[in-house]
């Protein structure tokens, strides 16, 4: 890769990536790293690391992550955010992140199974709910417990639940993801200290 | 002119500072009385086995300044003794002390006051991720001075390290569990102690995880140059992020910043250099004499006359903020200084 | 920082509050849905009231946070759950780390940005709610620490030589503020355990995650989670873990349902059964194994049961 110039980085780039304002500290950062020895996603795929994806965001080129597998492999532990020395909520700058690659058609496969989640989820007003065959299993646990065969979910709790989905645009967004427009991610560094092209 | 020397000086606090003003005042023909809440004068200078950027032996430094004390009869030493009360009257203050074991209570009156009360190390049990208080071999940095003389004497009963890791900015530099200041002398002593291992045991390998080192001093980098180059310390750039036990040694997790990677580092000790904060002392004689402190606690000077609170109130040393066994002179002297010109006016 | 991270239980609770509103979680109530009955069956020995609402539906934390949708959705369904506790004026008790992490960050971010609440009121005031921000988010676990001894002085079955490995989860330690431990190093979990009779074992690997949040059970099960467990379940089985414990029943998915690919994958069988910590302490305080609800799991008690003398149940 050839020298980066500086004066080509999107300038704010990072109040672009932290629309919510839920990360406004990031400039505290010390790059210290304490962050990355703590990740579990890190010690299995070093070229993950939420230090350089915090140094990137800051300077405002982080296109390289928006294109990469790497951002979508963070489990959201927050071992990063329990170590850090300044309580940089790196989490929520990944969630926000990964909007951002979603919005540029980057990582739509990492999305599409919770299309089919969030659609199901806006009927039943529970997350996770099987299919029928499922049902049928979680009906007989719960049977077996004296319990009543579904959870005790009102129908006005689903109504509420479903106009929530509705009046929030969420329906329509999860009804719209799909991965034809999908672009290609891949590891963008193949061993971590190695910057393969 | 030549006035009668009548007046009094309290220092309070033995370490190096403390000793420092005491020996200048006292020099200088006035009566000083030396409060040490300790069995012995030495402070924390006393504990340690050697010195940055020298290598010297601190308790020589230390034996030169007991000979003079001891040799001086205006200097009146209170060991075992705590500074319990002080009224101001008069331009002078009445002081009651008072003495372990046995809780012996004297007075005196003293024309000004000298505050050397010093510093102690953060508690590194907050830090749960490091396992200071868990793992019997993770230490902080003053318990590794008493281990290095130990080795240095060739007493031990245990075995000996084959790897020792250290890890600085252990509540420095940390708003989250400690504090956001730099206690700037540990990337100093750090050097001296991770340099001393391989020095009293050449087999064993010494690693320091370091953020920045921090050199800011005479001859401060070519020390800690010497450290890295001579005596092979290996430094590695990333704050450790999580110690754990591995068939009877420990790990220590971290990412190799300069690589961009996650590592693990074997070692059977851990040397944590945790941060200065103000001493207890430090804390009780500056609401007792109504010096003002900084957010943490360490005392504060006026505005253009650093060292000094007030008409009669002196501090030097790490009261005021973490300081080096040198600077700690220097500013015991300042303090001395400050106390004869105002002796010299009453 | 102004807020405490660790606090300790009498800080929490003065006062052992006579009711809760337990939060339904899904995962709780439908995967491993003797989560839910073994709480019940504990708060009823501990004559703590057990309040539920129909109307209380998905926290929604998950849609959130993979990725599916914005931020919008969940604060207006945070706020319309919490609504409902307020008007109950008791205290919300989570008893799934997801449900306790999103909820309290959620409310975090509503009560720090009074425009995201304004949004959210704005939307669930259509269905009739308001959101103040009053209820205080809690985890179940927090009553079985601060009520150890008596949970202690209750058990009819200790659970002697057990090894229990804990899995603490990590949306209660991690990220959280006014919480029971030390995220460095947690032992609130490994004390309840000792105090019913248990043997905790502190293996190395105690802290990894489970790898399924954020739906990484569904996009990265091969490259990353399962090599990512195998780690843990290897560090468990080092130490001789009998059985694991969580606090999440997400948690309990990864950890348990997985076993099996990990089988297959490694040639490596681990059959450490996972089951909550509410369910142990339910078996040390006699609660009817029908009650428990094992048969969810995917990994059989049986061996655990044998060695407490609890083999065939009642």
């Amino acid at each position: 890769m050839p020298r980066e110039k500086y004066r080509d980085k999107v300038p704010g780039l990072y109040h672009k990536v932290d629309a919510y304002h839920l990360v406004e500290n990031l400039e505290t950062c010390l790059a210290c790293g304490k962050c990355v020895g703590n990740c579990p996603v890190a010690s299995l795929t070093p070229s993950y690391n939420p230090r350089q994806i915090i140094a990137d965001v800051l300077n405002g080129e982080a296109s390289r992550w928006l294109q990469s597998e790497e951002i979508w492999r963070c489990f959201w532990c927050a071992g990063c955010y329990t170590v850090c020395p300044n309580d940089i909520h790196f989490p929520l700058l990944m969630m926000q992140l990964r909007y951002m690659a979603a919005e540029n058609n980057y990582g739509l496969k990492y999305i599409m199974p919770f299309k089919r989640f969030g659609l199901r989820a806006r009927e039943d007003g529970l997350t996770f709910a099987p299919g029928e065959k499922g049902r049928e299993k979680i009906k007989r646990y719960r049977s077996n417990l004296g319990a009543s065969p579904w959870p005790e979910i009102s129908e006005r709790a689903r109504r509420e639940y479903r106009e929530l989905f509705d009046l929030t645009g969420t329906t329509a967004h999860l009804e719209k993801i799909s991965d034809e427009d999908e672009k290609s991610v891949g590891l963008r560094y193949a061993e971590g200290r190695i910057t393969g092209e | 002119m030549m006035q009668e020397k009548t007046q009094t000086a309290l220092v309070v606090g033995g370490g190096l500072a403390g000793m420092e003003a005491t020996i200048r005042i006292a020099r200088a023909g006035y009566q000083v009385v030396l409060v040490e809440k300790q069995a012995d004068l030495g402070g924390v200078t006393g504990q340690l086995y050697s010195s940055f950027p020298r290598w010297e032996d601190p308790q020589r430094l230390l034996q030169n300044k007991l000979e003079q004390i001891e040799r001086c009869d205006r200097i009146h030493i209170h060991t075992s003794t705590e500074v319990r009360a002080v009224v101001q009257v008069d331009g002078a203050f009445d002081v009651i002390l008072k003495r372990q074991p046995g809780s012996v209570e004297r007075q005196l009156r003293a024309d000004a006051a000298v505050l050397a009360t010093g510093f102690e190390l953060f508690d590194a049990s907050i830090y749960g991720e490091y396992g200071y208080g868990i793992y019997p071999n993770v230490i902080d940095s003053l318990e590794f001075e008493a281990r290095l003389r130990q080795w240095g004497e060739g007493r031990t009963d245990e075995p000996l390290p084959q790897s020792v890791a250290f890890i600085k900015c252990v509540g420095s530099r940390d708003r989250s569990k400690g504090y956001p200041y730099c206690s700037k002398i540990c990337c100093m002593y750090t050097a001296k102690q991770a340099g001393l291992v391989k020095d009293l045991l050449p087999q064993a390998q010494a690693y320091v995880f370091y953020m920045d080192y921090r050199a800011a001093g005479k001859d401060y980098e070519e020390f800690t140059r010497a450290v890295i180059e001579d005596r092979h310390v290996r430094y590695v750039r990333g704050r450790p992020s999580k110690v754990l036990p591995e068939n009877g040694r420990l790990i220590v997790r971290a990412e190799d910043t300069l690589m961009g990677v996650p590592i693990e580092v074997e070692a059977d000790l851990i040397v944590l250099a945790a941060a200065v904060v103000p001493s207890q002392g430090t804390r009780d004689m500056a609401a007792m004499f109504g010096v003002p402190t900084d957010q943490y606690g360490f005392m504060e000077g006026d505005p253009f006359k650093p060292g000094q609170s007030g008409e009669r109130v002196f501090f030097a040393g790490a009261c005021g903020f973490a300081v080096e066994t040198q600077g700690a002179q220097y500013q015991g002297a300042a303090a001395a200084a400050g106390v004869l010109a105002l002796f010299a006016q009453d | 920082m102004s807020e405490k991270r660790v606090v300790a239980p009498k800080e929490i609770f003065p006062a052992v509050p006579e009711s809760i509103f337990l939060f339904r979680s899904c995962t709780g109530s439908m995967e491993y849905p003797g989560t839910e009955s073994a709480i019940k069956e504990i708060m009823k020995i501990l004559g703590i009231e057990v309040v539920m609402d129909p109307d209380q539906t998905c926290c929604s934390g998950y849609l959130l946070t993979c990725s599916a949708y914005k931020p919008e959705l969940s604060l207006a369904v945070t706020a319309r759950n919490l609504a409902i506790v307020e008007k109950k004026n008791l205290d919300t008790y989570m008893f799934c780390n997801g449900c306790y992490g999103y909820n309290r960050e959620l409310a975090h971010i509503m009560r720090h940005n009074p425009a995201y609440r304004q949004m959210a009121n704005d939307l669930i005031g259509r269905q009739g709610y308001r959101y103040e921000g009053r209820t205080v988010i809690r985890h179940v676990q927090e009553i079985w620490y601060r009520l150890k001894d008596e949970i202690a002085s209750r058990v009819v079955t200790p659970l002697t030589g057990l090894r229990v490995g804990v899995h603490y989860g990590c949306h209660y330690l991690a990220a959280q503020y006014g919480i029971l431990d030390d995220g460095g190093y947690p032992t609130f979990h490994e004390e309840i355990i000792a105090a019913i009779g248990g043997t905790p074992v502190f293996f190395k690997e105690r802290q990894l995650c489970c790898g399924y949040a954020v739906g990484r059970g569904f996009t990265h099960k091969v490259e990353t989670v399962q090599p990512h467990l195998y780690k843990k379940f290897k560090s468990a089985r080092e130490e001789g873990v009998e059985i694991m414990t969580t606090v999440c029943p997400g948690c309990n998915t990864a950890l348990d349902r997985e076993q099996p690919n990990l089988a297959q994958r490694y040639g490596d069988e681990f059959n450490i059964p996972v089951i909550d910590l509410a369910q142990l302490i339910g078996l040390a305080l006699g609660v009817p194994l029908l009650k428990l609800g094992f048969e969810a799991n995917t990994v059989p008690l049986t061996g655990v049961l044998r060695k407490l003398g609890l083999e065939g149940g009642e």
